[in-house]
C-alpha cells in the first residue's frame, strides 16, 4: 500500500510563505481529505508533492520518494489539479492518449477509463466543446489511466452536477476498498463528510488538525465537518490551534 | 526516449495550428516550382536550361519550409504553457530536460522529414516542368545534391530553434512576432546600428540564407560555416530553453 509523507514542508513565494512548516503523513487504504480556506496552500501543497513546484525546504514523498524520483509515476500515482488542462483544439480520446503515451499505457486503457469516468459516447468530440464537468470527468479519466494505487485530486467535484457528484463519491469510495490511497482537497464540506475516512485541514500554510474524523468531531464536540472546520480555521483559533486535535501523523 | 518522442508527434499530428502550416508549405514548395518555370520568357523569368535544376530545389523548398517548421515547433513548445498541457506533460515525465530532448529530438526529426519531402515534391514538379519544355534533367550536375541535403538540413535547425524559441518565451504570438520582427526588421538594422557591416552575415537570418543560395554574396558565409553558425545559435536556444523549463513551477497559482 502506497504512502503520502509530507515533511516541515514549506514554500515561500518572496514576501509569502504558502505553506508553512508543514508535517502530516497519510494512512494507506483510506481517504483523507485535504481541507484549508482559500488561499491556505492546498493547491500548493499538492503540486510539491507532484513536483511541479520546489519547496523552499522541507520533503514530500509518495512511497518514500520524491515523485521525480519515481519510475513510471502514472502507474504508481494519478493526479486531477485542474480540469483546463487540455488542448482546445484536440478531442477527448486523443488528449488521453498524449497523456498515457509517456507510461506506455495502452489504447485499451484509455477506452476504459473513457468509459469508467461516462465520456465513451464524446470521446470523438473536441475538448473546446466540453461542459466543465465533462472536462473535469476527462481529468479524473487522465488520472486513472495507470491505475495507481494513490490518487491525489484537487477539487475533484468542481462542475460536476448532483448527478455527477453521487457518481464520484461512489467511484472514490469503490477505489478506496480496492485499497488505494485517496487525497483529495475540497470546499464541498458536506460531500466531503460523507466521503472521506480522515481529515488535513490547513490555515495560511500551517497544519491545524489532522486525524480520523470521527474522532476528530468527537473530540471537539462538533456536530459535523463544517462546524469543526469553521472552529479549527478561524482567525481566534490560529496561530495555536488546540494541542488535543493537533496531530502530525495519520498512520 | 521513443514513447516521448513518439508523444511529440502525435501532439503534432493532433495540433491544426501546428500541421497546417507545414502542409501548406509544401504546397508552396509544388507552387513555387510552377510558377518560376511558367515566367519561363517573360520579363525577370528564369531562363529554362539544365542548370536551372538546382536553383528549382532550393527556391521551392527554402525558406518557406524553414519558416513552417519554425512556426509548429513554437506552437507546440509554447502552447504547452498556453493551454497548460505542461501539467501533464509533466506528470507523466517529470525529469524536465528529457521531455525538452524528446521535443528538440522531434523538431529535428520533423524539419528533415519535412524539408525532405519538400525536396522530393519539388524535384518532381521540376521534372515534369523541364520536360514539359523540352530541357534535359541534370541530376549530377553540382548544386542538386547540395540542395537536396542543405534544405532537410536547415529545415531541421529551424525545428530546434523554434522548440527553444517557445519554450523561452512561452508566449505563441509572442513568439512568432519575435521571429518574424527578428528575419524582416532586426537583421536589416543591426549593421546601422552597430556601424559593423560585416556583422550581419553572422546573424541567422543571414546565415540560413547563405547556407540555402550557397556564398554567392561576397560577404556571405561558406555553407559549412553558416550551417554551423546557425546549428550554434539552435543549441543557444535549446540550452536557454531548456534551463528555464527545468527550473519553472508549473500551475502557480498559490491556495
Amino acid at each position: 500500500m502506497s504512502t503520502i509523507a509530507v515533511e516541515a514542508l514549506t514554500k515561500r513565494y518572496r514576501t509569502v510563505t504558502a505553506v508553512d512548516d508543514l508535517t502530516f503523513e497519510l494512512t494507506p487504504g483510506r481517504i483523507t481529505g485535504f481541507l484549508g480556506p482559500n488561499g491556505a496552500g492546498k493547491s500548493t501543497t499538492i503540486r510539491l508533492l507532484l513536483g511541479l513546484a520546489r519547496p523552499t525546504s522541507g520533503r514530500a514523498t509518495i512511497n518514500g520518494r520524491p515523485y521525480a524520483e519515481l519510475r513510471d509515476p502514472l502507474r504508481h500515482v494519478g493526479a486531477l489539479l485542474d480540469p483546463n488542462v487540455f488542448h482546445p483544439g484536440r478531442p477527448g480520446r486523443t488528449a488521453l492518449r498524449i497523456a498515457a503515451r509517456p507510461a506506455r499505457i495502452p489504447g485499451q486503457r484509455v477506452e476504459e477509463v473513457l468509459h469508467l469516468t461516462g465520456l465513451g459516447s464524446a470521446a470523438h468530440r473536441r475538448v473546446g466543446g466540453y461542459s466543465q464537468g465533462m472536462r473535469q470527468r476527462l481529468a479524473l479519466a487522465a488520472a486513472l489511466l495507470g491505475d495507481p494505487e494513490t490518487l491525489i485530486l484537487d477539487e475533484p467535484a468542481n462542475g460536476l452536477d448532483p448527478e455527477g457528484v453521487h457518481w464520484l463519491r461512489g467511484l472514490l469510495r469503490r477505489l478506496a476498498a480496492e485499497g488505494r490511497t485517496i487525497f483529495v482537497s475540497s470546499h464541498l464540506l458536506a460531500e466531503l463528510a460523507q466521503t472521506v475516512d480522515d481529515v488535513v485541514i490547513i490555515n495560511q500554510g500551517q497544519l491545524v488538525a489532522a486525524g480520523s474524523m470521527a474522532e476528530l468531531l468527537e473530540h471537539a464536540g462538533a456536530s459535523s465537518l463544517e462546524d469543526f472546520f469553521l472552529g479549527a480555521t478561524s482567525p481566534d483559533v490560529r496561530p495555536a490551534p488546540p494541542t488535543a486535535i493537533r496531530s502530525r501523523s495519520l498512520s | 526516449m521513443r514513447s516521448l518522442v513518439s508523444t511529440e508527434l502525435l501532439r503534432l499530428r493532433s495540433t491544426r495550428s501546428a500541421w497546417i502550416p507545414l502542409a501548406a508549405a509544401l504546397a508552396i514548395a509544388v507552387v513555387a516550382v510552377i510558377a518560376n518555370t511558367s515566367m519561363t520568357g517573360h520579363d525577370g523569368g528564369m531562363h529554362l536550361s539544365p542548370a536551372a535544376l538546382p536553383g528549382l530545389l532550393r527556391a521551392s523548398g527554402g525558406q518557406v519550409i524553414d519558416g513552417a517548421v519554425l512556426l509548429a515547433w513554437v506552437v507546440l513548445s509554447a502552447g504547452e504553457f498556453r493551454y497548460r498541457t505542461s501539467v501533464t506533460t509533466f506528470l507523466g515525465e517529470p525529469n524536465r530536460l528529457r521531455v525538452v530532448s524528446a521535443k528538440l529530438l522531434s523538431a529535428v526529426l520533423t524539419g528533415a522529414a519535412v524539408g525532405f519531402l519538400a525536396e522530393a515534391l519539388s524535384a518532381a514538379t521540376s521534372a515534369a516542368a523541364l520536360s514539359a519544355h523540352h530541357v534535359p534533367l541534370a541530376w549530377s550536375q553540382p548544386g542538386v545534391l547540395g540542395a537536396v541535403v542543405t534544405v532537410p538540413l536547415l529545415a531541421a535547425l529551424f525545428g530546434a530553434l523554434g522548440v527553444g524559441l517557445g519554450l523561452l518565451l512561452r508566449n505563441t504570438a509572442a513568439a512568432v512576432g519575435l521571429a518574424l520582427m527578428w528575419a524582416f526588421v532586426v537583421e536589416g538594422i543591426v549593421p546601422a546600428l552597430t556601424r559593423e557591416p560585416g556583422i550581419v552575415r553572422w546573424l541567422p537570418e543571414a546565415a540560413a540564407n547563405a547556407a540555402l543560395h550557397g556564398a554567392s554574396p561576397a560577404a556571405a558565409l561558406p555553407v559549412g560555416v553558416a550551417l554551423t553558425v546557425l546549428a550554434g545559435y539552435a543549441a543557444a536556444l535549446a540550452g536557454a530553453g531548456a534551463a528555464l523549463t527545468a527550473r519553472r513551477e508549473i500551475g502557480t497559482a498559490i491556495g
